[in-house]
């Protein structure tokens, strides 16, 4: 189950900037693109600074939106119930267990989830609604589309590339990186068997 | 008895046809109901094995859906989310609790047993069916498992958070109740059980537990499960199936049918057939005797109307009136009846009736008398009747012929049915005789008939122009004053007429106390002349020996009468009483025509035999006989010197002078002589000196004793023997019937011999075979032309 990884290392320059770009392809064991999958990018020796702003995690149509919401430890998120029925949701991970009795409307108060894990949210209610809260200690993250995801403004420094994404059994090894001032480029290519 | 058995016939016939036709289909039915069970019942136990597995998947996917909601309660995913491994523990005893399962694990999303309710001695190792857990969706899985050696039906669903976080496991028990279920739905008996090397197999099963028993051995007995199955007291179709499990155990069903009940319909179907069968020969058993009754009645009526015809009742008909081929046998019987009686009435006429007047015959005369004397005899009233006779009626038939003669008859018959009274009978006996029956009361009545027929007679008869003068001779005889019965009384009645004719008057009262012997001698005369006429008579013939050749040189003449009641008769006993009425001289001619006839064909023959004919005394007297003789002779070509007549002493003596002419007249013709029964009466020598004779015949009685020790005999013979020989005559023995006395005769010197000893009298053709035959016999070997030369 070991993924394979291979590295592609493309200097892309960037002269001037103190903070750089870095692209990360997301493939599949056929080499496929992988979509909606978190990429986040772990500095190492120095504590990245506190997040700076809140998080939503949107209830509509029954269906939360995001499905798949990365956050940095230490975020609150408010829960608002869009639907015109009520919902009551909850998480049982061990990251975060939290539960917000059935309401509608925007819960009062946000729920700071302030350890590192994934916190998987549910309705009691809606057995189908579903949502991943990502939390991450590094607020350089970003979600693949099409299986690129691109983490700007990441100041120079050695970082650990990590990689989450639903139904993940066991996470790749994180790719080590040093930026300079210039965008990079890595490909990470999540194996099954 | 035949009717018994012609409908015992049918019946049987029917029964049987019936039987074997029922037997057959009840044993159709039965074959191709027990085959058609057979596959019927390997059906159902298949349908069964399907309906089971269908029923376990259904309560399979319905314990799913069970344990999927159980599971998605929030309460027991925060238990399970808790990581308390007690608290995850009694969450999972819970839900069992809910579900009614029998135990529950909880399994990592990796497939390792994190919890069970099962003592938790499985925790931290892979749960034993991981196919079913990997196998499982969102929605669950479910297959079945041997646990314990148990069979179960496991369950797996996941734990989502809403995110599958683990999996739980629920085993359920396969419990009766479901066997009972599939049981009720299917009719049959099932038995689950999980294979257990180790021990008998804990059975699951609707069976009576007595059957459960035994199954059990049997399946500890490892023999392959038959098809058909005993257990107890009942037979089963059976079907192993084996049940697909999850973990690779080995769990079976067996799958039972009770033939015994499954019979049930096809027995119900049978009873229905015997039943209907049943009927159906019964009512054929019915239809039977109907049937056979309708045609042995009418059969069973012409039986007895054959019976009634065969006793003479023509007039009852057949009873049968229907309108088949019984009906015409019925209608041909009837006039078949009719028709015999009719011919029965007239041959019964023909019989008892003269055909030529009509009259009654004797033998209906003699009927009715009798019945008339039995009618009498308990009224104690009196019967007569007249017998009547023509007088001369021979000659009017002579000489106006029988035609007329008839016609005579029928007009005598009719004058005297005029005569008597209308009760009275009046019958012709035969020939010219008539009789009357009347009731009288006293005899004076009976002669007033008698004389009233008379008259009636007197009136000349008229026939073809021609007037006829009728006499008759009538005799009258009376019950009881002359007999007793019918018989009697016309015999009687006979006599009376015969002393009618002999007194010639027109009728005679029967007079009481005249001897029958003199009647019977009355009546023989009177059959005797009837008796020449018809031939009645028959001559034998007595063959005399010449001593000194030992060959028969004679044959004498004897006269047999074959009496019609008493039978054959001989001479002794009839030609006395001729002698006495006269009428010897017409057995003499006869005798004498017949004699000379026979003997002249047998010297035609070449046997060279005279022949000897007695006359009798009143012959002698007849003077035109020696002519009649000569002319006979002559007729038949005979030499005069192959006659011999014998006359007794007694004859030429009674009257010597008158015989005298006549014999010499004879002797002239030159026929011999002899005297017969010589010894016996007093014979003058010195007439018989005189006499033309040539032979003597030494009278039997002499000859009969004749022996060695009866010496006085012998004096008499030899000495007649001398003297006839002295005389110049020869000497005849008769009565000669021992070799003893021929051995005396020939030392006497007899001349001839005659006797039962040579022969007995024999009629003339057996004369002629003894001739051939006989030591005595003499062959006709060259006589023929001597015979042919002499006359």
């Amino acid at each position: 189950m070991r993924p394979v990884l291979a590295l592609l290392l493309l200097a892309a320059a960037r002269p001037g900037a103190a903070a750089t770009t870095l692209i990360v392809e997301l493939r599949d064991a056929k080499g496929a693109p992988v979509t909606n999958a978190v990429v986040y990018a772990v500095p190492r020796g120095k504590r990245p600074p506190p997040p700076s702003r809140r998080a939503v995690l949107d209830q509509r149509n029954r269906m939360f939106v995001p499905h798949v919401l990365p956050i940095q430890t230490g975020t609150a998120v408010t829960f608002p119930n869009n639907d015109n029925v009520r919902h009551q949701v909850y998480s049982f991970s061990s990251a975060k267990k939290f539960q917000l009795p059935l309401y509608a409307g925007t819960p009062a108060e946000p729920v700071v989830f302030d350890k590192p894990g994934v916190v998987t949210i549910g309705c009691s209610i809606h057995d189908q609604m579903s949502a991943y809260l990502v939390v991450v200690d590094t607020p350089y993250f970003a979600l693949t589309a099409g299986g690129r995801a691109e983490l700007p403004g990441l100041p120079e420094g050695a970082y650990d590339v990590r990689v989450w994404y639903a139904g993940m059994r066991h996470e790749p090894a994180p790719q080590p990186i040093t930026l300079a001032n210039e965008p990079r480029s890595l490909t990470f290519q999540i194996g099954k068997k | 008895m035949r009717r018994r058995s012609f409908q015992a016939r049918l019946l049987s016939l029917m029964v049987f046809a019936l039987v074997l036709f029922e037997v057959a289909t009840l044993i159709a039915v039965h074959v191709a109901g027990r085959r058609d069970l057979r596959q019927t019942l390997a059906d159902e136990l298949r349908v069964g094995g399907r309906v089971l597995n269908r029923i376990l998947g259904v309560r399979g996917r319905q314990l799913t859906d069970a344990a999927r909601v159980s599971a998605a309660d929030f309460a027991f995913r925060e238990a399970i989310a808790s990581a308390d491994r007690s608290t995850i523990t009694s969450a999972l005893a819970n839900l069992g609790a809910r579900v009614d399962g029998h135990a529950v694990f909880l399994i990592s999303l990796e497939g390792s047993v994190e919890a069970d309710t099962l003592g938790g001695h499985l925790v931290g190792r892979p749960f034993p069916v991981p196919s079913l857990v990997t196998g499982a969706g969102s929605q669950g899985g479910t297959t079945i498992v041997t646990l314990d050696h148990r069979p179960l039906q496991f369950v797996v669903v996941p734990v989502l958070a809403p995110q599958p976080i683990a999996w739980v496991g629920i085993g359920f028990t396969i419990d009766e109740a479901v066997l009972e279920d599939i049981s009720r739905l299917t009719g049959l008996e099932l038995s689950l059980w999980a294979a257990n090397p180790a021990a008998p197999p804990v059975l699951l099963s609707t069976l009576p537990p007595e059957k459960q028993l035994a199954l059990r051995e049997r399946i500890r007995d490892k023999a392959a499960m038959p098809e058909t199955l005993e257990l107890g007291s009942d037979t089963y179709q059976t079907l192993l199936q084996p049940i697909e499990t999850g973990d690779g155990s080995a769990v079976h069903v067996l799958l039972q049918r009770s033939l015994e009940e499954a019979q049930g319909p096809l027995r119900r179907l049978e009873l229905q057939i015997f039943a209907l069968s049943s009927v159906a020969l019964l009512l054929a058993i019915v239809a039977a005797i109907f049937f056979a009754r309708g045609v042995t009645s009418p059969l069973s009526r012409l039986a007895e109307a054959a019976q009634r015809i065969g006793r003479g009742d023509y007039s009852t008909p057949v009873g049968v009136t229907q309108d088949d081929e019984m009906g015409q046998l019925a209608a041909a019987f009837n006039r078949m009846g009719t028709e015999i009686g009719a011919r029965e009435e007239q041959i019964r006429h023909q019989g008892s009736h003269d055909s030529l007047t009509g009259l009654p015959n004797r033998r209906l005369f003699l009927e009715h008398l009798a019945l008339w004397i039995a009618s009498a005899k308990r009224r104690e009233t009196r019967v007569g009747m007249v017998m009547m006779d023509l007088d001369r009626f021979k000659e009017i038939n002579d000489t106006l012929g029988h035609s007329l003669g008839d016609d005579l008859l029928v007009e005598i018959g009719k004058r005297l049915r005029q005569t008597i009274r209308e009760s009275d009978t009046v019958a012709r006996l035969g020939g010219d005789e008539f009789a009357v029956m009347f009731e009288t009361a006293a005899a004076a009545s009976a002669v007033e008939l008698a004389q009233r027929i008379g008259r009636a007679l007197e009136t000349p008869f008229t026939l073809g122009g021609i007037s006829i003068d009728v006499k008759a001779s009538m005799g009258i005889a009376l019950y009881p004053l002359h007999a007793e019965d019918a018989g009697t009384l016309m015999r009687r009645a006979d006599i009376a007429m015969y002393q009618a004719k002999r007194d010639h008057g027109a009728y005679a009262l029967y007079e009481s106390g005249r001897d029958d012997h003199s009647l019977r001698r009355l009546a023989i005369i009177s059959e005797l002349r009837q008796a020449v006429a018809t031939n009645a008579l028959e001559l034998h013939f007595q063959p005399k020996i010449d001593i000194a050749t030992e060959r028969a040189v004679h044959a004498e003449a004897l006269v047999r009468w074959r009496h019609p009641v008493h039978g054959m008769l001989p001479p002794d006993e009839f030609i006395p009483l001729a002698e006495q009425s006269g009428d010897i001289g017409i057995i003499t001619k006869w005798v004498l025509r017949r004699a000379i006839e026979d003997c002249a064909a047998w010297n035609r023959a070449g046997f060279d035999l005279a022949v000897a004919v007695n006359l009798s005394a009143l012959d002698l007297y007849d003077a035109g006989l020696p002519a009649l003789i000569g002319a006979l002779l002559h007729d038949q070509g005979l030499h005069p010197s192959k006659l011999i007549l014998e006359i007794t002493e007694s004859a030429i003596m009674k009257d010597a002078a008158h015989a005298l002419k006549t014999l010499l007249d004879v002797e002239a013709r030159g026929i011999t002589l002899a005297i017969d029964d010589f010894g016996t009466g007093y014979s003058s020598l010195a007439h018989l000196k005189r006499l033309p004779v040539d032979e003597l015949k030494i009278d039997k009685s002499f000859v009969v004793n004749l022996s060695g020790e009866t010496m006085d005999d012998g004096v008499i013979v030899r000495s007649t023997i001398d003297l006839g020989h002295n005389m110049g005559l020869k000497v005849v023995a008769e009565g000669l019937e021992t070799s003893e006395a021929y051995a005396i005769l020939k030392g006497f010197g007899c001349d001839m011999a005659q006797g039962y000893f040579i022969s007995v009298p024999v009629p003339s053709p057996q004369l002629l075979a003894w001739m051939d035959e006989s030591q005595w016999g003499a062959r006709p070997s060259g006589s023929w032309q001597r015979s042919e030369h002499e006359p």
